[in-house]
């Protein structure tokens, strides 16, 4: 470093950059000093400008009428002016139903628990060890994950006709399904030498794996069952809205009946669960890291 | 169980009892409160076994001049999807640059902004469509508001837990070099926090895909209009083939993003 | 002459009841080199990012050339922050960014408007960041990600970010207690020379006594958030650093005795 350079860096006047230095200094293809990185990432621009043309373009392919919903907005205001109109007169089948879809929720997700671990036990491909029905029943419940609850609640309501059963074995399709991939990564992430050591001593597959794998892989499950209780309650909070029981039914019920103090109870109500089901995991989890 | 591999600690294996007896007491507690029996189920496996291979197999195809409307509607559902999850994340990345004690300019305001998108999160997507079907009447444009209500207050978490995680240092040297917060926010939380932004962006299409065929079913539009209309049309044959366009729409899609996804991580 | 920076009876009370900072008074002057040791919760963080209102103080004045800082706001207070460089623990680097990104956002508090926040540097500033670089040794790097270097050579990415803002005062938390010891060395050496040639003081929060006493012109020793000691690190005798650490001085020592100060400066 020349004594000329480190002054001119305190002063900040232009530098007598000698030749070879200024050779040594990239230049863009207009004479200017790039900044940014040698190695980017080139295809996150393209996914940008894809995503806002392809967005744009849904947009006016759903040609929605701005016009139509902008007039209306003031309609939304008087709607949630008259849900906070809290009206407790129907307190006990708001209660009654809210007390339904809670149990429903948590027995379709006890039921796909032990489904769940049967079937995973099944996809996972270091229990059984045959490749073919690792890939059979994993693509079946691909599929099943991949048809939203509402649908097979619905078909059930068809088969087993109105009641719990049609909710919780509705639930219970997505939720096994979701279970089923979450415990066969978690036994799947169980070691192989843990197998390996109970393999020699000529215990059988099913014994291996409930001594073994299953134990090994609970902490995972109580997790997975922690998370997935969430989801169901708010599934099975809008079962109602395509036609089963529960809080759902009386929600949309009230409202298309236009007894918004009731609805308004009722989704404050669903509201308070989700958010203390939110924050109960929260704090376990927290408790699990620490 | 005896002689398990002594793999878990012991203060775990209380936490695991703990576990499974909440699991049994919920368990017949809930099952009395419903009177849920799954003998039920057993006594009708005949009726079941009989739909299903009856009124559900084999899949049928519905009639050739409706066909083009059926694609249409998955069209429908994608757009709807892709556009709202897109408008929403535009919105979530300005709320939620204020809803971080560390980086918004107004730390005092950031409670009130997290507090507001768990309210809006933590009420389901179609009951915010039937509170909107009842002031705007049903179509697409409600669905779009939902989903947009739901995937905002989403992404506003998602993305104030990532901007914690990520930029709270490199937002702190930009202070103290004396950076005015929109240049904090384009050279520092952007750049650092892009790829995790972009990331939940993809999970939220996947779960708007799935929610915006349920809000079709009750009157958005979409695959799911389609399908509920199959379905209370008694037309079983017809409704599976959609069901079954409609896993490999979700599949696809999902396919798709974790694609997306490893290429944008790279 | 006013000195740059004055502390008039500094307090900062946590709303968890720490009383970080109790009646600090102090004064740093040009081209000093000070060193602030004390053991960990002795409020050594609180008082450097008192200086450029990173933390809000509770009561008394922090005067920086001439300006009450808890007065300024917005503009002001930006103004201000842009005189005082600051270099961290954990660099605090922009990560996904070029590391001469990182050393031009030291321009940013300079640009108004548009420019800065699309980083639209001048080339006058590009090439003194280029410069920079090169003293610094990292010419070859400019281009990398900030992500690609170690974490000496990161510590040198902070410490051009902090020079290009033409600073008068270099405040440095903690800046080598993430590092081995030689690139600790390294930028130690550079923050004294560095600082020297542009006449910058620098405020450096220490963990390593023998560093302290090596490299400062000036020591302040703070213990549960009060000045124990303000002066030269010759004055520094045995039963003052007990009384700062509670302990004695051997006990700070990994090895090595009290009297070899440059063996252990440099496997600090």
């Amino acid at each position: 470093m020349s004594p000329q350079l480190s002054s001119c860096l305190e002063t900040g006047e232009p530098a007598m950059v000698s030749s070879a230095k200024a050779a040594a200094i990239p230049r863009d293809s207009r004479g200017r000093i790039p900044v940014r990185c040698r190695q980017r990432n080139p295809f996150i621009p393209v996914f940008l400008t894809g995503t806002a043309l392809l967005a744009m373009l849904s947009l006016w392919y759903l040609g929605i009428d701005w016009g139509k919903m902008l007039s209306r907005v003031p309609d939304i205001g008087i709607v949630f002016w008259n849900l906070a109109h809290l009206d407790f007169s129907n307190m006990d089948l708001i209660f009654s139903s809210l007390v339904e879809t809670i149990s429903i929720a948590v027995l379709s997700l006890l039921y796909s628990l032990l489904l769940g671990i049967v079937f995973g036990m099944l996809a996972a491909r270091n229990v059984f060890r045959l490749p073919v029905l690792s890939v059979l029943t994993q693509s079946f419940f691909t599929f099943l994950r991949a048809v939203p609850t509402p649908v097979w609640v619905l078909l059930m309501l068809v088969c087993l006709g109105m009641g719990p059963e049609a909710g919780v074995a509705g639930l219970c399709v997505h939720t096994t399904a979701f279970f089923t991939k979450s415990f066969a990564q978690s036994f799947e992430s169980i070691p192989d030498e843990t197998v390996e050591s109970l393999e020699v001593t000529g215990a059988s597959r099913l014994s291996i794996f409930c001594n073994a794998i299953l134990p090994a892989a609970f902490s995972q499950i109580v997790a997975w069952a922690g998370m997935r209780l969430e989801t169901n309650f708010s599934e099975c909070a809008i079962l109602g809205m395509v036609g089963a029981g529960g809080i759902g039914y009386v929600i949309s019920n009230s409202l298309q009946g236009y007894d918004y103090g009731t609805a308004g109870v009722a989704i404050l109500l669903v509201f308070a669960v989700a958010y203390t089901i939110e924050r109960i995991f929260v704090r376990i989890k927290r408790q699990f890291n620490t | 169980m005896t002689g398990r591999i002594p793999l878990i600690a012991r203060d775990l294996k209380r936490l695991y009892t703990g576990f499974i007896i909440a699991a049994v007491v919920l368990f017949v507690v809930c099952t009395l409160l419903t009177g849920f029996n799954p003998g039920v189920l057993a006594a009708n496996s005949g009726a079941f076994w009989e739909f299903i291979t009856q009124d559900f197999l084999p899949p049928a195809l519905p009639k050739a001049s409706r066909i083009p409307g059926v694609l249409e509607s998955v069209v429908v559902t994608l757009a709807l999807a892709l556009s709202s999850t897109t408008v929403a994340a535009i919105l979530a990345f300005f709320v939620s640059l204020f809803g971080s004690e560390k980086v918004s300019p107004f730390p005092r305001a950031a409670k009130f902004v997290r507090g507001f998108a768990t309210f809006l999160r933590n009420i389901p997507a179609l009951v915010w469509a039937f509170i909107l079907f009842s002031s705007l009447g049903i179509g697409t444009g409600v669905s779009f508001v939902a989903l947009c209500i739901t995937s905002f207050a989403f992404l506003v978490r998602a993305f104030v837990e990532t901007m914690e995680d990520v930029s709270q240092d490199c937002v702190e040297s930009l202070l103290t070099v004396g950076a005015s917060f929109p240049q904090r926010v384009s050279q520092a939380i952007l750049p650092s926090c892009l790829s995790g932004f972009l990331s939940w962006f993809l999970y939220s299409v996947e779960v708007n895909i799935r929610a915006s065929t349920i809000v079709g079913m009750v009157g958005g539009g979409g695959v799911g209009l389609t399908l509920f209309s199959y379905i209370k049309s008694f037309q079983y044959d017809v409704a599976l083939s959609i069901i079954l366009l409609i896993a490999v729409m979700v599949i696809a899609v999902d396919q798709i993003t974790n694609k997306l996804r490893k290429e944008l991580l790279k | 002459m006013e000195p740059f920076l004055r502390f008039d009876n500094v307090t900062k009370n946590y709303p968890n009841g720490v009383h970080a900072l109790q009646g600090i008074n102090l004064t740093v002057s040009e081209g000093e080199f000070i060193s602030v040791i004390g053991p960990s919760g002795s409020g050594k963080s609180t008082l450097l990012r008192a200086i450029n209102a990173l933390i809000p103080i509770s009561g008394g004045t922090v005067w920086l050339d001439g300006e009450n800082v808890s007065r300024q706001h917005g503009r002001d207070l930006r103004a201000l922050r842009r005189k005082v460089g600051m270099i961290f623990q954990n660099y605090n680097l922009v990560y996904s960014l070029s590391v001469l990104q990182n050393v031009l956002h030291g321009r940013l508090g300079y640009m108004p408007g548009m420019k800065g926040i699309l980083g639209l540097y001048s080339e006058e500033d590009k090439r003194r960041a280029l410069e920079l670089l090169e003293e610094l040794g990292l010419q070859d790097f400019a281009y990398n990600r900030a992500s690609d270097l170690s974490g000496g050579q990161k510590q040198r990415v902070g410490i051009a970010r902090a020079i290009m803002q033409q600073p008068k005062l270099l405040l440095c938390d903690e800046p080598i207690a993430s590092l081995d010891p030689s690139s600790a060395k390294t930028i130690m050496d550079l923050l004294r020379t560095m600082t020297a040639k542009r006449n910058i003081a620098c405020l450096v929060n220490l963990h390593q006594l023998d560093v302290a006493m090596q490299y400062s012109t000036r020591i302040i020793g703070l213990s549960k958030g009060q000045v124990v000691f303000d002066g030269p690190p010759a004055e520094l005798t045995p039963d003052v650093i007990e009384r700062i650490y509670g302990t004695a001085r051997e006990n700070l020592m990994m090895g090595g005795k009290a009297n070899d100060r440059t063996d252990s400066a440099d496997c600090a």
